[in-house]
């Protein structure tokens, strides 16, 4: 396995909308967060820019489609060309969700909740292991914004991904808007969620805004962070201290400046938090 | 219900044609304060169906503005209802619609969806190795005959019986677009990306002959001359002359 990974600073989601303003600006983000799937593609312009902006700044891959608690075997394919874009990328780390994404014959294309309980515990971890192994490094999972509970899990979400990095040596990505998602959805305290996590193991922080329904929270990342979010990410930081942290914006993109003036407010709270070496990545 | 029972039940819920959850599926669910499990299970429902055509949408843009609203809509839906995803990427999902399409017998609108779909694999196609100018101008002089060539892996070659190339420029230039109509020949359009941007180009009916023959039938550069020979007075010429465009504009790569 690789060395433990540093502590990046604050980053941004990397997305094609700022392609070339970050070439020709350079703008003061630590890293940037790459959705993995958007260079499994034979050449062209993504990985023309994904080349050049890694000559200038640390990346991480972020995966939607590992579907590790899937039905279906662990697509090979899938982890090969995964394995030959960290080979590319050299990414700090290599991230994905704990959920399914892929059923029993068919894509689904969406990151699906799991039932928490033995049976799949054994199955996801027995899976995290086949992925570690292909490539390598330990494999870091997200919590996952959801909209419905199994009534035969015998775990929450927590205990489950805590269980799931003592089986496997696996890392948390922590999205804590996901954890204030699920939690309003099924009426749970967010704290718990988070409190709850082992202290060595959240590799990662997510920080997105999400769609107000009235009855029902639904993570879109089209909006800036909620005061409800940046309060837990505050709790969060004085729980785990410095946590690299990546702000993400997947729709309604606006100005580059807009989102890095968001970042420098959770620099602004961690520097607050934790004091000024918090800043330095 | 084991894991795997449970995750058939949600897929087949998700592609099937019911938005309402079977009761066997909704007993398994829990809801929460204010959002019950039906309503939940219709998130993951309307999200599958709103991604799917979110990204046709972003994939057959002139095809959407050709049709209209209401017309696309109805044969994303189509096609939604008759189409799986097999593959991790969303960026496969439109790979089928031409075909779905020329089910239907609309071979006009096919052809248009193929021109725009060939747009999108030449975008994200591997480079290859481009042979270059350098290169011939460095080959030996032994070497020209047995030359074979092959397309670059952007390339891609459509056979156009209809005036597809000029709905999709003049939709995409947002100019007066023309009634969709026949061509008096069929011809062949290129379309290719050089330096990151996609180009196209129908080629004259002697140019698309000659290319075929090289770089699909496995002529050698000797063969071309021998074959243009019936029709020109100087051959090599007529060749050196096409095979410096093909490879100005970034369209082959070197074979065998």
């Amino acid at each position: 396995m690789a060395a433990t990974p540093p502590f990046l600073g604050y980053g941004l989601g990397l997305r094609s909308a700022y392609y070339s303003e970050i070439l020709e600006q350079r703008p003061p983000v630590d890293w940037f967060e790459v959705v993995s799937e958007n260079y499994l593609v034979g050449g062209g312009k993504a990985l023309y820019f994904l080349d050049a902006i890694g000559e200038q700044y640390p990346l991480v891959m972020h995966g939607v489609s590992l579907s590790i608690g899937g039905p279906h075997p662990l697509d090979r394919d899938y982890l090969q060309q995964l394995k030959q874009l960290t080979e590319r990328v050299n990414p700090a780390w290599v991230s994905d969700h704990l959920c399914w994404s892929r059923g029993n014959a068919h894509q689904l294309h969406d990151l699906l909740p799991l039932p928490y309980t033995e049976e799949s515990l054994e199955h996801v971890a027995s899976r995290v292991r086949q992925v570690q192994d292909v490539l390598q490094r330990p494999l870091v999972l997200e919590n996952v914004s959801s909209y419905v509970r199994t009534a035969d899990s015998t775990f929450t979400e927590w205990e489950f991904l805590t269980a799931l990095t003592e089986a496997t040596g696996c890392e948390l990505l922590l999205d804590v808007n996901n954890v204030y998602v699920s939690a309003f959805n099924h009426g749970f305290e967010p704290w718990d969620f988070i409190s709850a996590l082992p202290l060595d193991r959240v590799r990662q922080l997510h920080l997105a805004g999400h769609s107000d329904y009235g009855n029902c929270l639904i993570d879109t990342h089209d909006q800036p962070v909620c005061d409800p979010v940046w309060q837990l990410y505050q709790r969060t930081l004085e729980r785990f201290g410095p946590v690299t942290t990546l702000l993400e914006r997947d729709d309604h993109f606006p100005p580059l400046a807009e989102l890095l003036e968001e970042l420098l407010k959770a620099r602004t709270l961690a520097a607050t938090v934790l004091g000024k070496e918090s800043l330095c990545a | 219900m084991r894991l795997t029972e449970w995750q058939c039940q949600v897929e087949a819920y998700l592609l099937g044609a019911e938005a309402a959850p079977a009761a066997d599926l909704l007993d398994s669910l829990r809801g929460g304060p204010t959002l019950n499990a039906e309503d939940g299970m219709l998130i993951y429902y309307n999200a599958y169906r709103s991604r799917f055509k979110e990204v046709l949408r972003e994939d057959y843009a002139v095809l959407l503005a050709w049709l209209g609203e209401d017309e696309f809509e109805q044969l994303l839906d189509d096609y939604l209802h008759s189409t799986r995803s097999d593959h991790f990427s969303l960026r496969w999902l439109g790979a089928r619609l031409p075909a779905f399409i020329e089910q239907s017998g609309d071979g006009a609108l096919a052809e248009l969806a193929k021109v725009e779909w060939a747009f999108t694999l030449a975008f994200d196609a591997p480079q290859g190795e481009p042979l270059t100018l350098q290169d011939m101008a460095t080959l030996p002089a032994e070497a020209w005959p047995a030359l074979r060539l092959g397309l670059l892996p952007s390339v891609q070659w459509l056979n156009c019986r209809h005036n597809s190339m000029a709905l999709w420029r003049t939709i995409k230039n947002e100019q007066d677009v023309p009634a969709s109509a026949p061509l008096d020949n069929p011809a062949v359009c290129l379309i290719w990306r050089l330096d990151l941007v996609t180009r196209f180009r129908l080629l004259e009916p002697s140019e698309a002959w000659a290319l075929d023959g090289m770089v699909h039938q496995g002529w050698t550069f000797a063969q071309l001359c021998e074959e243009l020979g019936a029709f020109v007075e100087a051959p090599p010429v007529q060749a050196a002359t096409w095979l410096k465009q093909w490879i100005s504009e970034g369209l082959l790569q070197r074979e065998g």
